[in-house]
């Protein structure tokens, strides 16, 4: 993870609790990025996304108002692509792996367990920079190909003969 | 939509894009220490909201006190309360505070209502939650901290048994 230069990333931090969102900023502030925004649960972070062009979203999982679930379901539900490919990454206190699923059903790039540190977080956020995973869009999910590079996913395979690769704006390539 | 109609995209990837290498505003693991170190220096804000939160705890318990009727919706709010404490506390080299926190979540997360018991044994979590903060425990806490935890784990498994 050397030598990444952030300053001109865009974050957007969505958490309820205003102490968590002052930590996850310092942390933030500290390791380089200086394009912050905050919101204080789903709905809020969608308003924000309409002025607000995110390279990167930090999202809690568990917020009072709209939560960090559902908050990602209308991220990549929302028409504007710049919005709906956003990276996320959900910070929450549960680790349970059902419900890291949930989160990956969600359509979430990545997952950090509470607490944090600057050293996790980054890891983190390095991961998500990494990720050249492409997205899959059919009845029933869309978000980033939830078959990581161990193989891991125990949906039905539909892809193997019928998927094809488009470009972002829905173009075959 | 129909299996034909799966499609995988290729996303444009606008954060790769903006993250530039070196320069004077790199992160390198310095630049990771020196975070963490800003956390550290955290600790006096830690310590002003750790205390905010067992004032609310506190009274959240208070509330199950003297609202059995409505335990669910009482335990639900010591619930969140618990659970915020259990994320902040390592982040701050309190770890008693994550376990004793996790710990309390556990404990109420499936609960319907409240026994004596049950109310007994929350009220513990919350005094152990108060010592490890007025005695400024950190870390594991040493052998005090140890000595929290077990008897707190023999207590409980007295009254619960």
């Amino acid at each position: 993870m050397a030598d990444l230069d952030l300053e001109q990333v865009a974050v957007l931090i969505v958490e309820d609790n205003l102490h968590f969102r002052t930590l996850i900023r310092t942390i933030l502030q500290a390791l380089g990025f200086e394009d912050i925004e905050e919101a204080r649960d789903g709905a809020e972070a969608l308003e924000v996304l309409s002025s607000f062009e995110a390279d990167l979203a930090i999202v809690d999982w568990k917020m009072d108002g709209v939560d960090g679930l559902e908050c990602v379901r209308r991220i990549r539900s929302e028409p504007v692509e710049v919005t709906k490919f956003l990276p996320i990454i959900m910070i929450t206190g549960y680790t349970e792996e059902s419900l890291a699923k949930q989160a990956r059903d969600a359509g979430v790039n990545d997952f950090l367990g509470k607490p944090i540190s600057a050293k996790s977080l980054m890891s983190r956020i390095v991961s998500v920079l990494e990720d050249d995973r492409p997205f899959i869009k059919s009845e029933d999910f869309f978000g980033p190909d939830r078959r990581r590079k161990d193989g891991e996913f125990d949906g039905e395979d539909r892809r193997v003969k019928r998927g094809k690769e488009v470009s972002p704006n829905g173009d075959a390539s | 939509m129909s299996d034909e109609d799966v499609q995988v995209i290729k996303p444009p990837n606008t954060l790769s894009a903006k993250v530039s290498k070196g320069g004077p505003g790199a992160v390198d693991l310095e630049a990771i220490e020196r975070a963490e170190a800003v956390i550290a220096g955290m600790a006096d804000n830690y310590l002003e909201w750790v205390e905010e939160d067992l004032v609310k705890l506190q009274k959240s318990y208070d509330g199950l006190i003297g609202d059995r009727d409505n335990a669910k919706e009482r335990m639900e709010t010591i619930f969140g309360i618990a659970h915020d404490m259990k994320g902040q506390g390592g982040s701050f080299n309190y770890d008693l505070m994550t376990i004793l926190g996790n710990d309390l979540c556990r404990f109420i997360e499936d609960k319907e209502t409240a026994s004596d018991v049950d109310v007994e044994v929350i009220g513990l979590y919350v005094s152990a939650m108060k010592v490890v903060i007025a005695q400024r425990m950190e870390g594991d806490g040493g052998a005090a901290g140890t000595e929290v935890l077990n008897g707190l784990a023999a207590v409980v498994e007295k009254l619960t048994r």
